[in-house]
C-alpha cells in the first residue's frame, strides 16, 4: 500500500437524470455546494470520511495507481441476479468474499469503471496475506451490480464521525 | 500469544465462538477506513461496533476484535463476524488501559 491519503467520498446526486456520481476530496471540509454541470444540477448528497491509496509492489517497485477506486464494498449478497453475487457464487467455497471497488462514475452513463490493472492489484494485495488457505477476496468492479439504489452493500467508509447533532 | 489465552489472562468477554488465531500484533483505530490498511493477523481494539468495521476486518484479515469501555456489538454484527470467523471481544475498561495490559502480557 502507498501514497495513502485522508479525505472524504462525497456522493452527488443529479435531481434531472437521477445519476448518481462520487469522488474523493482531500480538502479539510468536503464541498457540499450544489452546481451545474452541462444538463447535470449536482447536489450533495452525502460525504463520508475516507481513505485512498495506491499500490505497490514489493517486488519490482510498480506503482499501481488507483484513482478510480472511490471506495470498497462489501456485498453482502442480497440479489442472485447481481453480477457481484454471481461472481461469489462461481467461486463455490463457503469462505469466499466479494468486495465491490466503487468508481466515481456511479450509474456507469459514461461506461466506464475501475481499471483491470487496479482490480488486479487489489485482489493481489488482499488475497496474499490471508492466513487461512481456503478463505478468498474477490474484488470486483462496481459495474457488476445490478442496481446502486437496491444494493444492501457495506461500504467501508466512516459515517458520521465529523458531525455535530 | 492465542487469542484464547488473551482472552483468559485479559479477562475478555465473549460475543461469538472466538477462532484461536495466533495475534501477530495490535492495532487500535476507530476508523473503518483506517483500518483497510493494515497487515493480517493483528488484534484490533475499538469503541466502533457497526457492520463496516467487521467489513473491514475480514478483509485484513485481523486475529480478532476487541470492544473497549464495555461496548456491545448488536445481533446482526455478531453474526456477520462469526460468519466471517471473526471473534468479538469485550473489555471493561478503557483503551489505554487495555493497551498497558496488553504490554505487560507481552504482545507488542
Amino acid at each position: 500500500m502507498a501514497n495513502v491519503r485522508g479525505g472524504y467520498l462525497v456522493v452527488e446526486g443529479c435531481f434531472h437524470c437521477r445519476q448518481r456520481t462520487s469522488f474523493f476530496s482531500e480538502e479539510p471540509v468536503p464541498p457540499i455546494d450544489d452546481y451545474r454541470e452541462g444538463d447535470h444540477f449536482w447536489t450533495h448528497l452525502g460525504d463520508f470520511q475516507a481513505s485512498k491509496f495506491d499500490l505497490k509492489c514489493e517486488t519490482c517497485g510498480r506503482d499501481v495507481a488507483l484513482k478510480d477506486v472511490m471506495a470498497v464494498m462489501l456485498c453482502l449478497r442480497c440479489d442472485p441476479t447481481c453480477g457481484a453475487y454471481k461472481a461469489g457464487s462461481d467461486a463455490g467455497e463457503s469462505k469466499t468474499w466479494v468486495y465491490v471497488a466503487l468508481c466515481s462514475d456511479t450509474s456507469h452513463v459514461a461506461g466506464t469503471c475501475v481499471s483491470d490493472e487496479g482490480l488486479r492489484a487489489l485482489n493481489e494485495y488482499y488475497n496474499e496475506g490471508l492466513r487461512d488457505p481456503a478463505k478468498k477476496i474477490i474484488v470486483v468492479p462496481c459495474r457488476l451490480r445490478r442496481s446502486v439504489d437496491t444494493c444492501q452493500g457495506v461500504v467501508l467508509a466512516d459515517v458520521g464521525l465529523t458531525e455535530l447533532y | 500469544m492465542k487469542v484464547s489465552e488473551l482472552a483468559q489472562k485479559a479477562g475478555l468477554k465473549a460475543f461469538n465462538p472466538i477462532p484461536d488465531k495466533e495475534i501477530q500484533g495490535v492495532y487500535i483505530s476507530d476508523m473503518v477506513s483506517d483500518i483497510i490498511g493494515i497487515r493480517e493477523g493483528n488484534l484490533l481494539i475499538t469503541l466502533q461496533t457497526h457492520k463496516n468495521l467487521i467489513a473491514a476486518a475480514n478483509l485484513v484479515d485481523v486475529a480478532a476484535i476487541v470492544f473497549s469501555r464495555a461496548k456491545s456489538p448488536a445481533e446482526d454484527v455478531v453474526a456477520l463476524a462469526t460468519k466471517a470467523g471473526i471473534g468479538l471481544l469485550g473489555y471493561e475498561g478503557d483503551t489505554w488501559t487495555l493497551a498497558k495490559k496488553l504490554v505487560e502480557l507481552g504482545i507488542k
